[in-house]
């Protein structure tokens, strides 16, 4: 294994320029024609996929909850033959690419869901919980009392994963809407892909995360509504920084030393994640990202699929290509989250509010510019 | 007339082309050199069934009086040690003239030049009169000159006129010996026989072996004769280099065992611990300096020099499994060899590179070179000797034959096998393991973007036959042995005879 140099095609935009334009109201993705295919393209594919993505997690968190040995997991409780075969000859959707995304989320542990995690509302609500699922469960009964951090430790992850089903679900409709409006005329340009995406976020900002279970008959909150979780600040940005951002190193064709603190011990400023990762690996063994860009090539719209047939090795290298075309959005949806949290509005002409944008988007200018900022350009 | 056949096909082929009235574009000429080329491979499949394996002396002869007066007849024939090389000949000349693709410059002198070498070659491997062989010999010399100076690369003129001078001695030396042996025998009989020899003293037979051994040496090569084959192979295209590696490395190796040990057994018993060490200074040599190489083609170039040099131990060894060893490893190394360049050209011909600092990751399944890269590391892995592939075969039996007789030239030469591994793992894992990346070579040119060309199937198709003639003769070594071993069996057999009849060092 050799540590390679990442290769960029186009040189990187700096800092500096990625604050001016967060702080102008500029696009950071270049307004073309061709990206706003690939854009719009690939968050329909994306919808898509979240939309099963969400189902799966949400069924999981509910109708697996404690399941010591979830073997039948991604099927949504339609086991049969023909889909176990679907399922063994990999002709289905890779929820494990949701699972990476929930552990990823589970580890890094921002944000006001994992907070509350820890509160002890949380822990008095755990503990009904498994007193009530014990009742009827001896392998529960025996573990609980030899690994007492063991079940609570599962509920908290099945938290994560209602939380993130949720916040997918609402992403998949904003995605395949955004779709939808393309089709219809009402966005044209990479201005008005950002500005949808950045209302649809606003208009559920303040959405209630909840997440309840059913044992025996009845029905116990793990995170109820008076924990007052919101969708935007407690889940989607939690998300955005530990997908996006962070991510996790895993192992593909670039090896990292921990020893020799290749991987920073500072789990906060890890660059592992969506916006930072090399394409060109995509599709190799064992890397979680290529996952995500095989479902998403099974719901290519045919325009899209047929814009990337014309181009460098057509369907042998699409993969990569869906990869590239997936960064480009994400800069648009964190762009459009960057916009909807800002601390004021862009226009404002107080000077204090105008330094506090600046420091707020300087922030994440300089995390941005460590990204793949190569594919911002028009080609 | 089959064998003639042989000669005729290629020569009249290439008088064909070159004399056609009308232009030839460079497909025409291509697709009828591939014709006639498809046509001898054919006929020298139709020898296999004509040849009795169980016989070990010439067979299929064929003659004609020519200039007896000067010892010049056209004599042909074939025995197990000629026809493995025939029919590589046949295999190699097809596989380069399929992968000469783009050749803008003179389409048709370059496959006239391509027919005349396969032509000359199986001349050469066919002749059974000592001055017919050295026509063909030199014969090839021109086509294979032409073809590196006028395709070849940019330092092309340097490394022809190298390749010339080199092979014009290596010529002198081979024509003196035979002169010199029918003055020293005072008979124009310039036919295969070792009988002649005997007459000479020692010291006459030593001093025209030697000349033979440097002349074929040079051909081999063997250290430190070699210098011309890297250079020659840098600047060559890849078809060139195929013919090269496969087919005409073959004709020194081919000369060693036909001339130098069957005209001068007595004295080969005499010489075989020196060149039993000659060998394995040639082998250490030729992989200590493939480790150093950065140009993946050099690196493949030096492999051939350790590679040919188990031979020369082989035959010095003259015990029936170390020559048949030897027939393995002419044919395993033709093939092998010119799988590796083929897939170094096809490296080449996408990234613009051999340079093993610049090259990474090429097996990157999406936007590299994975099928090539895989037939690379199986090609790297039977150089290597790995079970189940020709390289094996033919080691194990080079090393098994020899070990007896030279233990310690065969110890080290079984250093330069396990070197090969260091190298050739070198090369796979720099061009080939890790991430993606065609780093520019000057730091301050910036970054590339990847856009190499893909390799279509069809392009790789000959190299995929080549690596499966490699897995087929690995896990079915017989095919190739039974038409061999009569052959061979019959020179170990002449050596063992000689060496109890003629005490070592008495002349009769």
């Amino acid at each position: 294994m050799t540590s390679a140099k990442i290769t960029l095609s186009q040189p990187l935009v700096s800092a500096a320029e990625l604050q001016r334009r967060l702080l102008a109201g500029q696009t950071l993705l270049a307004d073309t024609p061709d990206h706003l295919l690939e854009v719009v393209g690939v968050l329909e594919s994306y919808g898509e996929v979240l939309d099963a993505y969400s189902i799966n997690l949400i069924y999981q968190a509910e109708r697996q909850f404690l399941n010591p040995f979830p073997v039948f997991r991604f099927f949504d409780g339609d086991i049969n033959p023909a889909k176990i075969w679907r399922h063994l000859n990999h002709d289905r959707i890779n929820f494990e690419y949701a699972e990476y995304c929930q552990k990823a989320m589970f580890w890094h542990a921002t944000g006001g869901l994992d907070a509350y995690l820890d509160s002890s509302s949380f822990l008095e609500s755990c503990k009904a919980i498994i007193e009530k699922k014990r009742r009827n469960d001896p392998l529960l009964s025996l573990l609980h009392p030899l690994f007492p951090g063991f079940l609570l430790e599962l509920i908290r992850s099945a938290a994560t994963t209602h939380a993130l089903g949720q916040f997918w679900r609402v992403m998949s409709d904003l995605f395949l809407d955004l779709a939808r409006a393309q089709r219809q005329g009402q966005v044209s340009n990479i201005e008005q892909v950002v500005e949808f995406i950045k209302h649809g976020l606003v208009a559920a900002a303040a959405n209630l995360i909840t997440y309840a279970v059913e044992i025996h008959g009845h029905k116990l909150w793990v995170l109820p509504p008076e924990a007052g979780l919101s969708f935007l600040a407690d889940v989607a940005v939690p998300y955005v920084e530990a997908v996006f951002l962070r991510g996790m190193p895993f192992l593909g064709t670039v090896s990292f030393n921990a020893q020799a603190q290749q991987i920073s011990p500072d789990q906060a400023s890890f660059t592992y994640g969506a916006l930072y990762a090399d394409p060109l690996p995509t599709m190799g063994a064992g890397i979680p990202p290529s996952l995500l860009m095989q479902d998403m090539y099974r719901h290519l719209p045919e325009s899209l699929h047929s814009w990337y047939l014309q181009r460098t090795r057509g369907e042998a290298d699409v993969r990569v290509k869906i990869c590239t075309s997936f960064q480009k959005s994400m800069f648009c949806v964190t762009e459009a989250a960057i916009r909807g949290t800002l601390p004021n509005s862009l226009q404002t002409k107080e000077l204090s509010q105008q330094q506090a944008n600046a420091d707020y988007a300087g922030a994440w200018a300089g995390r941005l510019a460590k990204g793949r900022t190569d594919c911002l350009a028009a080609v | 007339m089959t064998l003639t056949l042989l000669l005729l096909i290629p020569f009249l082929g290439a008088l064909g082309l070159s004399l056609w009235p009308r232009t030839l574009c460079e497909v025409v000429a291509r697709r009828t050199a591939i014709v006639l080329l498809i046509i001898q491979l054919l006929l020298s499949l139709r020898v296999i069934f004509l040849f009795d394996s169980t016989d070990g002396g010439m067979q299929l002869q064929e003659g004609l009086y020519w200039l007896s007066s000067l010892g010049l007849d056209y004599r042909l024939g074939i025995d197990g040690l000629s026809l493995p090389l025939v029919l590589i000949n046949a295999v190699l000349t097809l596989v380069a003239a399929i992968v000469s693709r783009s050749i803008s410059q003179r389409p048709r002198l370059y496959f006239c030049l391509l027919l005349v070498i396969s032509g000359a070659v199986n001349g050469a491997f066919l002749s059974q009169n000592l001055l017919l062989f050295f026509l063909f010999y030199e014969l090839e010399l021109i086509p294979l000159w032409l073809l590196i100076s006028v395709w070849g690369g940019s330092n092309r003129a340097y490394a022809a006129t190298k390749f010339l001078i080199f092979t014009a001695v290596s010529g002198m030396l081979i024509l003196g010996a035979f002169l010199g042996l029918a003055f020293a025998t005072g008979s124009v009989d310039f036919s295969l026989t070792p009988v002649t020899t005997l007459q000479l003293s020692m010291g006459g037979q030593i001093l025209l072996l030697s000349a033979l051994l440097i002349g074929f040496g040079i051909k081999v090569p063997l250290f430190p004769f070699h210098t011309w084959l890297p250079d020659a192979h840098t600047e060559a295209s890849t078809p060139v280099s195929v013919l090269l590696a496969g087919v005409l490395l073959k004709l020194g190796t081919y000369g060693i065992l036909r001339f130098g040990m069957g005209l001068f057994p007595e004295a080969w018993s005499v010489l075989a611990p020196g060149l039993a060490i000659w060998a394995a200074i040639s082998v250490l040599y030729g992989s200590l300096a493939a480790i150093a190489q950065v140009d993946m083609k050099r690196m493949v170039a030096y492999s051939s020099v350790g590679h040919m040099g188990y031979v020369l131990l082989a035959a010095a060894a003259a015990t029936p499994v170390s020559l048949l060893g030897s027939v393995f490893q002419m044919v395993s190394h033709g093939l092998i060899s010119a799988l590796l360049f083929m897939l170094v050209g096809v490296v080449y011909k996408a990234t613009g590179t051999r340079n093993l600092d610049v090259l990474r990751g090429l097996l990157n399944p999406e936007r590299g070179l994975p099928l090539t890269g895989s037939l690379m590391i199986l090609g790297v892995m039977a150089s290597a000797g790995l079970p189940g592939m020709a390289g094996f075969i033919s080691e194990f039996l080079l090393f098994r034959g020899s070990i007896e007789k030279f233990p310690i030239a065969t110890l080290l030469s079984m250093v330069g096998s396990a070197l090969t591994a260091v190298y050739f793992l070198l090369l796979v894992n720099r061009a080939f393991f890790g991430r993606l990346a065609v780093t520019p070579v000057d730091p301050n040119s910036g970054p590339l973007d990847i856009r190499i060309p893909a390799s279509t199937l069809v392009e790789q198709l000959p190299s995929l036959m080549l690596a499966g003639s490699v897995v087929f003769i690995g896990l079915w070594p017989t095919s190739l042995a039974s038409i061999t071993e009569s052959a061979t069996n019959s020179m170990a057999q002449l050596m063992s005879t000689l060496s109890i009849v003629l005490p070592i060092g008495v002349t009769p």
